[in-house]
């Protein structure tokens, strides 16, 4: 697709300046600390409700991403797992039901109470970043690994318990990956970007 | 974008002309039609346009200093040549005025801070984020469709819980900041998500701005102008009305098609359809 | 969230884990990558189909005026964002209005009222539900000994199961009280219509017509349907371009949008009618269609003198009788400003004798198809109705008064002391969303669902086509835990008073329910009971094709009096004409900001009342724009600025009518003033009902000025600019472009 920026050289010269301010993002972390790619911005340590172990869901036993967090392949925003989703499988492990965090999880359940989860990935509100497109894109399209595919913006996950901030989520960085040249599929050589225009992601 | 990059590209980053045939192998063009003969000026589409862009009400006050955040307005016009003392007795003349989308637009060019910006699908975007409110950008809009944030609306114009209306696909623009109709950006972008999720184009009809889909007498009509088949397409083309010309050379006559100030060269994106009136009534 | 029982039987919207006050926002606040500070909201056990980010779309009904058109709300995360047209509904097509797109700010509205009031020691004070319902139960339970006269229901115009509702609970009672009031009663000029044309109120059938001749009908504004009717008005302008003229004393909606628009005197329109008959009759194809006593009476509406009463130029009565000649099949309307008079039964019988003489009955004019359900149709309003209320109160014979959905206090003309006659009344109940002036003196306020937020049917008193029931469903849970249904109020009533047939419904929603699928024969449905409910929720209308039926036309009940001047008191030298906003209509809409913010389409004044003024006039009273005028009645009067006004009949004035709210919250009070207050105590001779357009008035410069907010600017003209370009009709090749309307 063809299309062409307007601006003036003032527009350029700030531009220029602008990106540069972008890049030594310093937000959310303690500042120097380094997310995994080399951005300036880890994320801090955030203190949830529950304790939950990623590491044993998808690392131990290895539960694709998706089998939990199931809006993100179908809407914009992943949301959070509905509660049901926990207790499908909970109400059946016996083994881990004297667990203290487990009996965490069925004392919201009783209450039918929602987990008043923090938010980890949280961007601006002006900013439309589309779960749906990337995974639509990546897994499904390209059929990459799950893990890898959301591990492009969530870091490796599998290893941690509660989830934290290792990308630096901010638009330079957006751009470094929507400027790559993406294989379009397995199977098709052709390359592509992702899109490059500013009312794509500002809303 | 690094200035390498821009110096390598510059002269595809500089100020152009539309040229003809410019969006044939482009996706998407977004493009209006709006029938003033089929206008009423009932404000149905004015009323759909707060409802879905998150407008704030300014209250008498701020309207009275012509603050007011309308992205689309209805304008009334008294007959030309009509002196006031005389009677309208063609009626009152309505004019729905939004961004126009130009193509060629003059408030992009004067933007300091490149907020303000064309969209591959021929938009003029306006990221508020950017926005610094130097305000040139509405100084030099000569359909002055471009709405700036004196206050911080946030705290005013949403008292509890009138907040909980507000549309989650568009941002609460907060004072200091320049707005304007976006065609309904946020309902064209899903649209394309969804399209691109199933490998296609976005059909005609699949998506239109919310004024469009208000209007009681279907007054305006929208769509993409890149696909030939479009609703619009055949109706800027029936009116041979080209996008990137400012004169139109029409082969036929009793065409109502126009567009406004195309003199300025501003290339706009909604075509008009001239009102009627009986001349013998 | 509420009690269980009211989440089960709300299945579809169960969002449980959410609640509405902690739905997440848009834009307020963050603009940098955080982690750890919002909470996300998640949900415990939703339905399948709800999907975080993804906006459902629900059908219901609209209640913002009783057109009854068919809208889709926008839910997301258990929110209603916004409302659209309903295509499956063939009253709206799919289309809305800028009042239906206010309806989400009835229900969000700041000042909603959200526990029950109760009044003690002199002042409305909040309470509890328990409390309320003791009291209700105590005055209106099944102890109650009021019958007859001594209990009545004042509603504003209400269909459907609601009004069947109400109905049952007055039978309990023994009484057939429910007064319907609505200040913009169309009722004379239904009058006229059934006694002319044989139905009160005849399809008009606007896009098979070449030629409409409206006498101040502003079917695109005000009037009834408008989002039906605009949708026709936009086929009548495609090839072959029908033409429309106008002749009014004040320009309406629809007036602005005619070929042709003719200013006369108010009041005259009827003689104008008779012009353009008279000039009809003169040719020998149309003799026969009216008896010989009119025609001979006839004689004396020679265009001179039609001219001379009417003030309109005395070639107009040719030309615009030459038109209808020459345009067939043509249609003729008679609006409020010709009802609203003394003669207005007169006035628009003469207007619709003009179709009767043209023979557009069954063409342009039809009856409607008939209904299934007659007791479900919306039933008049009528100015009659409430003077007779007002003095059953002043008699001291009503003990109990319910109101819903009427403002009289308001919207009730200023000579009728209708507060004081309140006053005598023991138990007087409002139950309302937010409280107004009524409201503020009654003994008990009940908080009501919103539209949005409650079951209902609604039944137009105009159809369109066919017959279509809209069906009102919930779009979102309550927003607050102490409102309640209209219809579980009156049923919780009812149950005590008649608990053998009322205890099988827990609720509205059950008698609704009941009521629909009982129906489900003369929808011919195969579906089961369940089925047929759930698809009427689903698509948000009942459908049932019916052809319309003739009319019976009848010329002899028109009365040719002779033609005769108005004599002019000069105490009060200027006609007063009331306009009707198509948004605020009789004021309850005054408390929706977007529509206050929302320009008037023809002066662009935002937030206020103001005089409108012919500029010639102005010119030699040395008025301008901004000063501040005394309009002055028999009756009362009015301070407001003038706005110079070209399309008003220069002996005329005119005021918008629907703001000066006292107690109707933030949005609605000290906004403008009340012209229903200034109103003169004349009657329409035939029918009773308010004269609305029989005022006059004397304007006095007060000697102050200020700023009118308004959102044209520094000229009404285009100076050459081609902003809105016209051409001529025969100019216009509009039968080389297809038609683009959604058909």
């Amino acid at each position: 697709m063809k299309f062409y920026i307007n601006a003036t050289l003032a527009f350029a010269m700030l531009l220029c300046t602008a990106v540069v301010l972008a890049e030594p993002f310093v937000s959310g972390g303690a500042i120097g600390s380094q997310t995994d790619d080399g951005y300036n911005a880890l994320g801090p340590v955030v203190v949830q409700p529950i304790e939950f172990p990623h590491n044993t869901h998808a690392g131990t036993m290895g539960i694709n991403c998706m089998y939990c967090h199931t809006y993100a392949r179908r809407s914009a925003v992943s949301g959070i797992p509905r509660l049901d989703k926990c207790m499908g499988c909970h109400n059946l492990i016996e083994s881990v039901k004297d667990k203290p965090r487990i009996k965490q999880l069925f004392a919201y359940w009783e209450k039918k109470e929602a987990i008043p989860w923090l938010k980890v990935h949280d961007l601006p509100d002006f900013v439309r970043f589309n779960h749906e497109r990337h995974i639509q894109r990546f897994y499904f399209k390209d059929g990459r690994p799950v893990r890898e595919v959301c591990g492009y913006c969530h870091g490796d996950v599998a290893s941690m318990t509660t989830a934290r901030r290792v990308k630096a989520l901010s638009m330079g960085w957006c751009i470094s990956c929507h400027q790559k040249d993406h294989q379009e599929s397995a199977t098709n050589l052709k390359t592509s970007n992702g899109p490059n225009d500013c009312w794509q992601c500002h809303k | 974008m690094s200035l390498s990059n821009l110096i390598k590209n510059w002269s595809s980053l500089r100020v152009k002309r539309p040229y003809q045939d410019q969006y044939k192998n482009a996706d998407y063009k977004w493009g209006m039609v709006i029938d003033l003969d089929s206008c009423t000026g009932c404000n149905a589409c004015t009323t759909a346009c707060y409802a879905e862009n998150n407008l704030p009400v300014v209250g008498k006050e701020s309207f009275s200093k012509g603050q007011a955040m309308h992205w689309l307005r209805i304008e009334r016009y008294w007959g030309e040549g009509t002196e006031l003392a005389q009677f309208p007795d063609h009626g009152a003349q309505f004019l729905p005025m939004m961004c126009q989308q130009c193509e060629s637009a003059p408030c992009e060019v004067v933007c300091p801070v490149g907020a303000t910006h064309h969209t591959p699908d021929g938009l003029n975007s306006q990221v508020y984020n950017r926005c610094i409110g130097s305000r040139y950008c509405s100084a030099n809009c000569p359909y002055k469709v471009r709405y700036f944030n004196w206050w911080q609306y946030p705290e005013r114009a949403w008292p509890n819980p009138l907040e909980k209306q507000l549309n989650p696909d568009v941002t609460v623009r907060s004072k200091g900041v320049m707005e304007k109709c976006t065609f309904c950006v946020q309902r064209l972008t899903a649209a394309k998500n969804q399209a691109r999720t199933d490998g296609r184009r976005v059909a005609d009809g699949e998506v239109t701005t919310a004024c469009a889909q208000a209007c009681p007498t279907s007054a305006i009509t929208f769509g993409n102008m890149a696909d030939s088949q479009s609703q619009v397409a055949k109706i800027w083309a029936r009116q041979q009305v080209e996008l990137a010309s400012d004169k139109q050379d029409k082969k036929d006559e009793g065409l109502r098609g126009y567009r406004i100030f195309e003199e300025l060269r501003t290339y706009p994106s909604v075509l008009y359809l001239e009102r009627v009136r009986n001349s013998d009534a | 969230m509420s009690g269980s029982n009211t989440i089960d039987r709300r299945d579809f919207l169960r969002v449980l884990g959410i609640s509405g006050a902690a739905a997440t926002l848009a834009g307020c606040g963050n603009t940098a990558i955080e982690s750890g500070v919002e909470k996300v909201q998640s949900y415990v056990q939703p339905e399948d189909f709800v999907v975080p980010g993804v906006g459902v779309y629900y059908a219901s009904t609209c209640a913002q005026c009783g057109s009854g058109c068919g809208v889709m709300g926008r839910v997301r995360e258990g929110r209603i964002l916004k409302l659209e047209g309903n295509t499956h509904s063939v009253i709206s097509g799919g289309k809305i209005c800028a009042l239906g797109q206010a309806a989400v700010q009835v229900h969000y509205n700041p000042d909603r009222l959200t526990t029950p009031l109760m009044r003690e020691g002199g002042e409305l004070k909040p309470t509890t539900w328990d409390k309320a319902m003791a009291t209700l139960t105590a005055r209106l339970g099944g102890e109650s000994t009021l019958k007859g006269a001594q209990i009545a229901f004042l509603t504003g115009e209400v269909s459907g199961h609601q009004k069947a509702l109400i109905g049952n609970f007055l039978d309990s009672f023994n009484s057939t009280h429910h007064v319907v009031y609505d200040a913009l009663s169309t009722a004379t000029g239904q009058a006229a219509s059934k006694a002319v044309l044989g139905a009160a109120q005849p399809l008009l059938q606007i896009d098979k017509a070449t030629l409409i001749l409206s006498f101040g009908n502003d079917f695109l504004g005000a009037g009834v349907s408008p989002v039906h009717m605009a949708a026709q008005y936009a086929r009548f302008r495609k090839a072959p371009r029908g033409t429309l003229i106008q002749i009014e004393p004040r320009m309406t909606l629809t007036g602005a949008n005619a070929d042709r628009w003719y200013a006369l005197k108010p009041g005259t329109e009827g003689v104008f009618a008779l012009g353009l008959a008279h000039a009809l009759l003169e040719h020998g194809q149309f003799a026969k269609t009216v008896p010989a006593p009119i025609v001979a009476a006839l004689k004396e509406y020679d265009k001179e003198t039609v001219s001379g009463i009417t003030g309109v130029h005395a070639d107009a009565i040719p030309h615009v009788a030459g038109m209808l000649m020459e345009h067939t099949p043509s249609l003729v309307l008679s609006g409020p400003s010709a009802e609203g008079q003394v003669n207005g039964a007169q006035n628009a019988a003469a207007i619709l004798l003009l179709n009767v003489i043209l023979g557009n009955a069954g063409k342009t004019l039809q009856g409607q198809a008939s209904h299934p359900f007659p007791q479900l149709i919306a039933s008049a309003g009528s100015y009659a109705a409430l003077t007779q209320l007002n003095n059953s109160m002043a008699s001291g014979q009503c003990q109990a008064l319910l109101i819903a959905g009427s403002n009289p206090i308001f919207s009730a003309p200023g000579f009728l002391p209708f507060a004081k006659s309140m006053e005598k009344v023991p138990f007087k109940v409002a139950l309302v969303t937010q409280v107004d002036e009524t409201a503020a003196q009654c003994d008990l306020v009940l908080p009501l669902h919103s539209p949005l937020e409650a079951f209902g049917s609604h039944v137009s008193s105009y159809q369109p086509r066919g017959v279509e029931i809209g069906i009102q469903q919930p779009l979102m849970e309550g927003l607050y835990p102490d409102t309640r249904a209209f219809g579980d109020i009156v049923l919780d009533l009812l149950r005590q008073r008649e608990p053998k047939n009322y205890k099988a419904f827990p609720d509205y929603y059950a008698y609704l329910k009941l009521a629909i699928t009982k129906a489900r024969p003369v929808f011919k449905s195969k579906l089961s009971d369940d089925d047929f409910w759930e698809d009427a929720l689903r698509s948000g209308v009942l459908q049932l094709d019916a052809a319309p039926t003739a009319l019976k036309t009848n010329a002899s009940v028109v009365v040719v009096s002779k033609p005769e001047k108005h004599v002019i008191d000069v105490r009060y030298p200027f006609y007063f004409v009331p306009s009707v906003r198509a948004d605020l209509r009789d004021g309850r809409h005054a408390n929706l900001p977007w529509l206050q913010e929302s320009p008037d389409s023809l002066t662009t004044i935002v937030w206020d009342s103001w005089v409108e003024i012919h500029p010639s006039t102005a010119a030699e009273m040395q008025i301008r724009e901004g000063d501040i005028l005394e309009v002055q009645s028999a009756s009362g009067s009015v301070r407001a600025k003038a706005y110079l006004f070209p399309g008003l009949q220069p002996d005329t004035v005119s005021m918008p009518l629907g703001q000066g709210h006292t107690a109707y919250g933030r949005y609605a009070n000290g906004m403008g003033v009340n012209p229903f207050k200034i109103l003169n105590p004349l009657f329409d001779a035939q029918t009773g009902e308010l004269a609305t357009h029989a005022t006059r008035v004397v304007i006095k410069k007060t000697g102050e000025h200020e700023l009118m907010v308004k959102d044209e600017g520094a000229t009404n003209l285009q100076q050459g600019r081609k902003l809105v370009a016209t051409v001529a009709a025969d100019q216009a090749e509009l039968a080389k472009e297809t038609s683009h309307v959604v058909e």
